[in-house]
């Protein structure tokens, strides 16, 4: 074919790059959009909820932080072919890659855990049987992991971020005033300033940004067996990616902000939101929010269980791969099924207290994230791991202030957590 | 046998106790033997220096080195241990992920040198200086754990420097290998293969490999071996060695395979053989001691208070291992100028000096005599110890045959 086609024949070009896009394009979009897992759904109803269309600014800010950050994962992991686990334990030994390790496995149970949460609530509402979707969750997450390749999981993944396009129609369907939404979201329209509002904009930011998103992109873009010469493309899908998770963002924001918030409904907990709506934008728009939480739920479990069965293997070194045969990949798929199984099994428990164990995993999230960056910032600026692709100096400006309004973010979040 | 993790980051001073700095990394030749050849020490102003290794004089509770030591840079063929070996990928011949090198083993007698990798979770446990913990937790369930240990025959050095670890067990690469160090792998395996090894080295080689198996190895080679081959393979063996093996066979296959062996060798072993009639058996004494050898040296003295009270004779401490098997030696006084907390595995000699039940009294005389040790233990064929033969056989011996 006209594989050497430079510019003779600019439409075979064009053809050809698009076809290598799509090859390419998974990882990313995948990672960005499971950052809009069930927990993240439910804070942006809650956000949208309690501050109407103004908190749809700090949506694009943080659109613009999560495709800075992710980019430089997708960038170290496509240049040096090795995880971010890999690249801890290599540089800074076993007892940081312990206790990194032990940090994020312990958030991310907490991830699932809040995940298998909002399924159940859904469940609730919807007089769903929630224990027996619970299950069928843990049974197809088993399919796919244990007997599918890296293909079909994608394939998966990428159908799954279809049902992300309920909450368009839901919000549709709420009739909201869509030019102060979109008013709101370039501009700072109508802002109130206070304590509240500021911690609303870090819960939505430190929902989308998290360190096993961090983690994940890495290891995806590995088990993908993506190249340097691919990279072009990779950042194109990242940029991609975080657009696309933050445009379904908007539509969940503007869905609760133009029923809820408009009526002055509070919610209680951010899964509420579903069944809040109904009387206000129709059963269809109910039904599909309530669809895109257990969506999302699922989307969440399977993704964040990955990656710490992937990030485990990255740091002690066994086979971790979707295309490993069971036997060489032993540690990873049993790690993966069994952190399904804890989850589903605590929240069961019906004395435990969900909020609790939410908010202690946002805490843990907003002490790990600092020190992602840390490691994310020191090695895209090693020249002897990133060669020519370290960060140019404009962008590490900016990859640093971004990375120093996230630590920021999380560490105000801690202390005030302590002060209260 | 050290772990690099007990060495990093421990004070490296002169011999008069002056701080030179903090030890960081060490450097080693990349083949074979893998030699360390300098220190990395980061001085107190923070500046990395390079000592070379012949400045080293012990290791305590610091790095003692000379007064006058000298620097150097990395020499082609020298590799890092921290930055080139140490937490690396280990990957097999298929290039599937199969583990991290979690520590590394350093020998430190007859010379220094990288002995192999701890790819255990023990290792991953000792970094955080919880290893004795993990022991301990285990112990209260009647579990034991030890080190996972990988030989750094099994491993590739030339792939070391494009930082991964590739396990390779190809043939050809074998023979490049320390016969120890083989026989060592290839118990790990069972006989069929030990043969399809053995059939590939050269005679010399598989002899010296063969020697270094335990006997019930040994007696499953040689009884599926042809009496010519056994013959061929036999006189490259030391003769005790050669009657140990031929004891454990069937006394028809036995009688095929000497009078195969070239002349020399059949006298020598004809005339050990004849001694068999009167094994040690009988001159087996219990009086001894062993001790695990995670045990420390605080622990071993306790025992040797509370259990060797009416032995007549205690000179050497036997170390076993988790299979109670003989895996090393140290006397009293390699004992008593350790510190208390000191496991004996660090300081125990490796290389024990062993006698069989089916070896003929004179050898074990012999031996004793040429080793000039006190006491010898007599082992089964699963190198679990049976027990003593002492000095007092030798003086019996000798009266008798005065």
């Amino acid at each position: 074919m006209a594989a050497n086609g430079n510019g003779k024949n600019p439409l075979s070009q064009i053809k050809r790059r698009l076809l290598i896009f799509l090859a390419v394009f998974g990882p990313a979009t995948i990672t960005a959009m499971a950052d809009n897992d069930g927990a993240g759904v439910a804070t942006y109803s809650l956000a949208g909820a309690r501050f109407g269309y103004s908190i749809l600014f700090i949506l694009l800010v943080v659109t613009l932080l999560l495709a800075i950050t992710q980019e430089m994962g997708v960038r170290i992991a496509t240049v040096t072919g090795k995880g971010l686990g890999d690249l801890i334990r290599e540089r800074y030994g076993v007892v940081v890659a312990v206790v990194v390790f032990l940090g994020l496995a312990v958030a991310n149970l907490g991830t699932i855990i809040a995940d298998f949460a909002a399924i159940k609530t859904t469940a609730h509402l919807f007089n769903l049987p929630a224990m027996p979707l619970i299950l069928i969750v843990i049974l197809i997450s088993y399919a796919f992991v244990f007997r599918g390749s890296y293909k079909v999981n994608q394939r998966l993944f990428l159908v799954s971020s279809l049902f992300y396009f309920c909450y368009v129609v839901s919000a549709i369907k709420a009739r909201p005033d869509w030019g102060l939404a979109i008013k709101s979201l370039i501009l700072p329209v109508n802002i109130k300033l206070s304590k509240e509002f500021i911690f609303g904009a870090i819960a939505v930011l430190g929902t989308t940004i998290t360190p096993w998103g961090q983690f994940f992109v890495h290891s995806y873009i590995i088990d993908k067996r993506l190249t340097a010469d691919k990279l072009k493309y990779e950042q194109l899908e990242t940029f991609f990616g975080a657009f696309l998770t933050d445009f379904f963002s908007f539509f969940m924001i503007v869905a609760t902000a133009a029923t809820l918030f408009v009526n002055k409904i509070q919610l209680v907990a951010g899964e509420q939101a579903a069944l809040a709506i109904k009387p206000l934008a129709g059963n269809l728009a109910g039904v599909l929010f309530g669809l895109g939480i257990l969506n999302a739920g699922f989307m969440g479990v399977v993704i964040v269980s990955l990656s710490t069965a992937y990030a485990f293997s990255e740091f002690f070194g066994n086979e971790g791969s979707l295309d490993a045969p069971f036997e060489k990949g032993k540690t990873f798929y049993i790690l993966f099924l069994s952190q399904l199984v804890i989850a589903a099994l605590i929240v069961t428990i019906p004395s435990i207290s969900l909020f609790q164990i939410v908010f202690f995993t946002q805490s843990l999230n907003g002490v790990l994230l600092p020190f992602m960056f840390f490691f994310l910032l020191k090695i895209t600026n090693d020249r002897t791991l990133m060669g020519k692709h370290t960060n140019q100096s404009w962008y590490n400006y900016f990859a640093t202030i971004s990375s120093f309004i996230i630590i920021i973010a999380s560490v105000f979040t801690i202390i005030s957590s302590f002060l209260k | 046998m050290l772990y690099f993790s007990e060495l990093k980051g421990k004070k490296v001073s002169t011999e008069d106790g002056i701080l030179v700095g903090f030890l960081e990394d060490l450097i080693f030749q990349a083949d074979q033997l893998p030699r360390l050849t300098k220190l990395v020490v980061r001085t107190p102003n923070r500046e990395k220096i390079s000592i070379l290794f012949n400045a080293l004089i012990r290791i305590d509770q610091s790095i003692r080195i000379n007064k006058q030591y000298n620097l150097g840079d990395l020499e082609e063929n020298e590799l890092f241990l921290v930055k080139n070996l140490l937490d690396k990928q280990i990957i097999d011949l298929k290039g599937h992920k199969v583990v991290r090198v979690n520590d590394v083993v350093i020998q430190d007698k007859e010379g220094w040198y990288i002995s192999g990798v701890d790819i255990g979770t023990l290792a991953i446990f000792r970094w955080l200086k919880l290893d004795r913990l993990l022991i301990r937790a285990h112990a209260a369930f009647g579990i034991r754990i030890k080190s996972h240990f990988l030989s750094w025959g099994d491993i590739q050095p030339l792939e070391l420097s494009r930082g991964k670890v590739v396990l390779k067990k190809r043939e050809e690469r074998l023979q490049q290998v320390r016969s120890e160090d083989l026989a060592d792998y290839l118990e790990r395996t069972n006989v069929r293969n030990i043969k399809k090894f053995l059939d590939i080295l050269d005679d010399k080689f598989s002899a010296d490999v063969i020697s270094h198996l335990n006997i019930n190895y040994q007696s499953a080679i040689f009884r599926s071996f042809t009496p010519e081959k056994a013959a061929k393979a036999l006189q490259f063996v030391d003769a005790d060695e050669a009657v140990d093996i031929l004891l454990s066979l069937p006394s028809k296959k036995r009688q095929q395979i000497i009078p195969l062996l070239p002349d020399a060798k059949k006298q020598e072993i004809i005339y050990l053989l004849d001694l068999s009639k009167t094994p040690i058996g009988k001159l087996i004494t219990s009086e001894y001691l062993t001790v695990d050898s995670g045990d420390t040296v605080g622990q071993t003295i306790a025992k040797i208070r509370l259990q060797s009270q009416d032995f007549s004779f205690l000179d050497h401490i036997y170390v076993v291992n988790q299979e109670k098997q003989l895996v090393g030696v140290f006397n009293l006084h390699e004992l008593l100028i350790q510190n208390p907390d000191t496991p004996v595995y660090k300081f125990m000699v490796q290389n024990v000096i062993v006698v069989h039940l089916s070896t003929p009294e004179e050898i074990a005389i012999k031996k004793m005599l040429k080793y000039k040790i006190f006491a010898l233990p007599v082992i089964d064929i699963n190198k679990k110890m049976i027990g003593l033969i002492t000095f007092d056989d030798v003086a019996d011996f000798i009266m008798k045959n005065i």
